[in-house]
């Protein structure tokens, strides 16, 4: 079921904030925060930045593990999330840990930090009151002791990152673990009692044919899993990946092959019961990630760890990234932030329209015409039409006073997006 | 400075590029104490940003040093070791007394010159000004194209002439071989060649001597008239114009009312000196001499460089032998471009850099055009590549604007039927070079007729026919009219390593050029000389030389006549339409090649849209070469990780600039790089 999209807080824009940005870092993020409403937010993310290895592809903040930082980050890891408990709703709705590769973490940290996230936010209990907890895990680093702690410590669901079952394919990512371990690591989970599991692939490695994707997404649903993430490789600015292609090392993959693997994935996806939710990620019925769609749906989170991003009512911030600046105390305990930017209503009505149209249930398109209308006449007007023109073109649906992006849309989705955000604030 | 001291020497330094004439002219300062080695810094003379960032001389610059020598000494005792540096009075240090005992004292006033081949003109214009230069070549190089043509440039002017190997603290220096190349080649002894190292020092005392030695001193005043020549004019913004002049008869004294006998205008002297190279005050310039005057000249279109001054009231009868004027050999437009943060630079502003930079550097030209894709810019002549490169970074770096620059062109004589002006298809009226034949309206003066008669002549136009001047393929006149197009061809002088001679030939061919002849410079070296349309030239043969020879070829050329040949104007279509600024002249029998490369390029520049986008090189009409660039079918943002919605609207914010920053034919947007691509012609 559709559930409604909130409204992109353009009432809260009137509340006053000191226009922060860029960020030297003095800023810590309480200071932001003290704003906002207590308790806005019913999720929480952590973001754990130890690998040990960076994968070629990974734009995420990481840092190669030196196992001698996990017991410091932990530990102020714990301070700040007790400095933002204020702000944290209990129940917890949703958590998810990412990383970075939080399986990383030795089972002794984990018990640790898992019963302190328990202590604040009654997570143990979770599972019980319908809660989501989530930990991202690579396969190579999951053992039977790990396992149970996170089990133990109330974990619903692992994201398992296998990207790939070709061991070829991996070595083009750089991306260092052996297929094989994928299915002992969810085994090792299931055994645990963490059933929920789900599984992240990437199509259009350079050299992958259609056949080996398939293949991909075929083992995948083999393994039981409830969802999957499908992510068309990018060659993000700064990564060994993308300085390779510019060097000339591969071919990127084939436009038009890549285009058909996105369509093939909703295809043989939907015919193992796995429909699409959003772009890039299938689930069976009911097993949606309820963390995601709190991002998606313009909710409420609180962020913890270096580089992690929160948004409460509009409010939008973000960690400093690097480790040693995010373990460095500030006087109230939350974490120095990179940038802040408050409450909008333009920026938040293209934000709305950005994350929501990822999904196939789309936005609300009565509640975004009145958001656009709230700024100007002239801003509903331009995405009104902005409507009109993709459905004439294909890309986009009017039904329910929803839209929702067609199957063509979703494949244009950024240009989709784009040209949304172009009507609402053409400057 | 007021006693005239009784000896001058005059010299350019002149050389291949980078064989390290700035370099000895740093050491020639230094040696003559005219900078403490507390303000030497690499070379000095180099003053332009761009100069300094490149490491390359772009503007020749002239400095007076004095210096002692004995007759008859080979070698000499440096000025930097017997006197104290040189003050911060700015004075220049006059080396008297004491010293006398190292011998006469000699004005020496030198100009380092540049040594690419775009700025031959300015290494003419130092030549005249001059008795004598040094002849620099790299003992790890050997002779290379433009020591040749550099050399032969100052043997016309009769110049005397010292070669000088340098380098020779290099571990690869061959001092001996390169003096048997150069005695091969220039006819100079190999034992008269003075070795030194602009580096270290070495053989610099040597070189002293042989200046005062063997250069002879200025030719007596032959009148008794004021006659200056100018060599070289540069515009500052405090005093306007300051020109640099030669005195060959006569005296020029601050105060004075001058006349440039060319242009006929007048002005007052208001400040004399010699760069020094501070620029250092004299009240007073005799025969021989060489120094600065300003003279409250307002714009460098005021001057002509070549022009002899004279007195007012006391003025010369003849004038100085002058030179030509450079002429501007590869053209191309200059655009707006649209900024990063999606301001766009406008006309006016670019109006304001180009017309400031012109202010600078008289030798480039322009004029207002208009392109559908581009709006409107300028028509912009260069004396080559090089000029060009450097003209659109100063008008970025100086004039704070961004530019787009369009693929350069020669230019073009099209003989065309009639006596009637031709205009062009965008409207423009041609420039007109010679006419056989009388307009039917008689509107024309009697004297116009006759010159461009006369021309008609001297470019062998047939009776009833009009020669105009095109340097854009936009304004190429519609076919019918077209009699025949005509294209520079160009001598070119390439110094070729042995055993890349058959490549070089087979590249020289395939750019339609003409084997004229192959001569032995050295053991490992050949000297070949082609003729070849310029336009082949600028199309990367420079770059295909230096890569076949991997780096060791060197070539030079200068345009000696215009020739007819096949040409033909090719469009390039865009989604079915024409885009004038990617227009080109091409030979018939290139076309398709060229074309192909060419919506190769485009290809990669244009993003794909969502529908298909044909691309077609078309000749009168005629599909030579086509291309497609498909609609795109997915274009999905990687990953929303970890809720960072900021960093997603921010990278649709940049993608929203980009798009404003293309250029729109039809519904198809363009990105303004793919007007560059198609500069970079590589294949
Ligand atoms: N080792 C060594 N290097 C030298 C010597 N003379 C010049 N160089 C180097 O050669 C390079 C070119 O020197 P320049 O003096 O700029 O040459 P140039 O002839 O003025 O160059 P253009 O003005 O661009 O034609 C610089 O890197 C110098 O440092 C020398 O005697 N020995
Ligand atoms: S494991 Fe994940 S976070 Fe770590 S480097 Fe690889 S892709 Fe990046
Ligand atoms: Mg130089």
């Amino acid at each position: 079921m559709p559930s409604p999209t909130p409204p992109p807080h353009a009432s809260s824009a009137s509340r006053s904030l000191p226009v922060l940005s860029g960020g030297d870092g003095t800023q810590p993020a309480g200071r932001v925060l003290a704003s906002t409403r207590r308790h806005a937010a019913a999720s929480l993310y952590i973001h754990v930045p130890f690998c040990f290895h960076k994968c070629h592809y990974c734009d995420f903040y990481s840092i190669v593990d030196t196992r001698d930082r996990q017991e410091p980050f932990v530990h102020r890891l714990e301070h700040e999330l007790e400095a933002l408990s204020p702000w944290v709703r209990r129940p917890l709705d949703t958590l998810f840990v990412g990383g970075g590769t939080p399986s990383l973490l030795s089972p002794s940290l984990w018990r640790r930090l898992l019963r302190r996230l328990d202590e604040l936010f009654g997570t143990a209990s979770m599972a019980g009151r319908g809660g989501e907890f989530t930990v991202e895990c690579n396969p190579e680093t999951v053992t039977d002791d790990l396992a149970a702690a996170l089990a133990a410590g109330g974990v619903t669901r692992v994201s398992m990152g296998a990207q790939s079952f070709h061991p070829g394919h991996l070595k083009t990512l750089e991306r260092w673990h052996d297929p094989a371990n994928v299915p002992l690591a969810l085994e090792r989970m299931r055994q645990a009692g963490i059933v929920r599991q789900s599984i992240d692939l990437i199509f259009g490695i350079p050299g992958q044919t259609m056949d080996e994707w398939l293949q991909d997404l075929e083992i995948a649903c083999s393994l039981g899993t409830e969802h999957l993430s499908c992510y068309g490789l990018t060659y993000e600015q700064g990564t060994a990946m993308n300085a390779r292609l510019e060097r000339g090392d591969f071919q990127p993959i084939d436009h038009d092959l890549e285009a058909d693997m996105f369509d093939a994935t909703v295809e043989r996806l939907g015919r193992h019961g796995l429909r699409r939710y959003e772009l890039s990620n299938f689930a069976r019925p009911g097993a949606e990630c309820r963390h995601n769609l709190v991002y998606w749906r313009q909710g409420n989170w609180i962020a913890a760890g270096p580089s992690a991003s929160g948004h409460v009512d509009g409010l939008r911030w973000k960690n400093r990234p690097r480790l040693d600046d995010y373990l460095q105390d500030t006087p109230d305990r939350t974490a120095l932030i990179a940038d802040a930017e408050t409450p909008d209503p333009v920026r938040n009505l293209v934000e709305a329209m950005m994350t929501g149209l990822r999904l196939a249930e789309g936005v609300d398109a009565r509640a975004m015409l009145s958001f656009a209308a709230a700024i100007d006449d002239r801003r509903r007007d331009r995405l009104a039409s902005w409507a009109t023109r993709l459905g004439e073109r294909g890309m986009l649906e009017a039904a329910d006073d929803r839209w929702r992006l067609t199957p063509t849309g979703m494949r244009l989705a950024n240009q989709a997006i784009l040209e949304a955000a172009e009507a609402i604030d053409p400057s | 400075m007021s006693d005239q001291p009784p000896n001058i020497r005059n010299f350019s330094i002149i050389a291949h590029i980078d064989h390290g004439k700035s370099t000895l002219a740093d050491r020639l300062l230094q040696a003559t104490n005219a900078v403490s080695s507390r303000e030497a810094r690499d070379q000095i003379l180099d003053s332009m940003d761009l100069e300094r960032e490149r490491g390359i001389t772009i503007k020749a610059s002239a400095v007076t040093v004095m210096h002692r020598h004995k007759m008859g000494s080979k070698t000499d005792d440096l000025e930097a070791e017997f006197e104290a540096p040189v003050d911060d009075t700015g004075e220049h240090k006059t080396a008297k007394g004491q010293a006398a005992e190292h011998g006469d004292l000699f004005m020496m006033n030198f100009i380092d010159t540049p040594g690419h081949v775009d700025f031959n003109y300015e290494v003419s214009r130092a030549l005249k000004a001059c008795e004598g230069a040094v002849l620099v070549v790299d003992s790890t190089q050997g002779v290379q194209a433009q020591t040749l043509v550099n050399a032969y440039l100052a043997v016309n002017e009769n110049l005397t002439i010292i070669p000088v190997i340098n380098k020779i603290d290099l571990p690869s220096a061959q001092p001996d071989e390169v003096a048997d190349e150069i005695e091969q080649t220039l006819g100079f002894k190999a034992e008269d060649c003075i070795l030194v190292s602009a580096k270290t020092g070495q053989g610099i005392k040597e070189l002293l001597a042989a200046i005062c030695e063997r250069l002879p001193a200025p030719r007596k005043p032959v009148v008794e008239q004021l006659r200056a020549l100018i060599f070289d004019a540069v515009y500052d913004d405090y005093r306007g114009v300051v020109v640099y002049a030669r005195i060959f008869d006569g005296r020029l004294r601050v105060g004075d009312k001058i006349r440039m006998m060319g242009t006929q205008r007048t002005f007052q002297v208001t400040d004399m000196g010699k760069m020094t190279p501070k620029p250092v005050r004299v009240k007073e310039l005799g025969p021989g001499e060489t120094g600065y005057v300003v003279a409250a000249i307002r714009s460098l279109k005021d001057v002509r460089i070549g022009d002899t001054i004279t007195l007012e009231n006391n003025p010369a009868t003849e004038a100085l032998e002058g030179y030509q004027p450079p002429r501007q050999m590869v053209f191309c437009d200059f655009y707006p471009a649209t900024k990063e943060e999606g301001e766009s630079t406008d006309f006016e502003d670019l109006r304001e850099a180009v017309e400031k930079l012109s202010l600078n550097d008289s030798s480039f030209t322009f004029q207002p055009v208009h392109s559908e894709a581009l709006g409107f810019g300028f028509r912009c002549g260069f004396l080559g590549l090089l000029h060009m490169d450097i003209i659109q970074e100063r008008l970025e770096r100086e004039g704070g604007v961004e530019i787009v620059q369009t693929a350069p062109t020669v230019s073009y004589h099209v003989v065309c039927r009639g006596v009637e002006d031709v205009v062009s298809p965008t409207g423009q009226v041609l420039k007109v070079i010679a006419r056989s034949g009388v307009r039917h309206d008689g509107s024309q003066r009697g004297d116009v007729v006759e010159a461009l008669a006369k021309a008609a002549k001297d470019h062998g136009i047939p009776d009833g026919h009009t020669l105009v001047e095109v340097h854009n393929p936009a304004e190429l006149p519609n076919g019918s009219v077209i009699a025949e197009i005509r294209e520079p061809i160009c001598r070119v002088d390439l110094m070729i390593p042995k055993n890349n001679i058959g490549d070089i030939m087979k590249l020289c061919m395939d750019r339609r050029g003409l084997y004229k002849s192959q001569s032995f410079v050295s053991p490992t070296r050949d000297l070949l000389q082609f003729e070849m349309p310029l336009a082949e030239i600028i199309y990367d043969f420079f770059d295909k030389m230096k890569g076949m020879t991997s780096g060791y070829g060197t070539m030079d050329y200068e345009v000696i006549r215009y020739q007819p040949d096949n040409l033909v104007k090719m469009d390039i279509l865009v989604n079915g339409e024409a885009v004038e600024a990617l227009s080109i002249i091409v030979h018939r029998d290139r076309a398709e090649q060229r074309g192909r490369v060419l919506l190769t390029k485009l290809k990669d520049q244009i993003p794909r849209h969502q529908f298909e986008i044909p691309l077609q090189a078309a000749i009168g009409g005629k599909i030579i070469a086509r291309e497609t660039i498909k609609a795109f079918r997915k274009d999905v943002l990687a990953k929303c990780y970890g809720g960072d919605v900021s960093r997603k609207r921010k990278l649709l914010e940049k993608q929203k600039e980009g798009k404003k920053r293309m250029k729109n034919v039809g519904s198809v947007s363009i990105p303004q790089e793919a007007f560059m691509a198609v500069l970079d012609t590589g294949d």
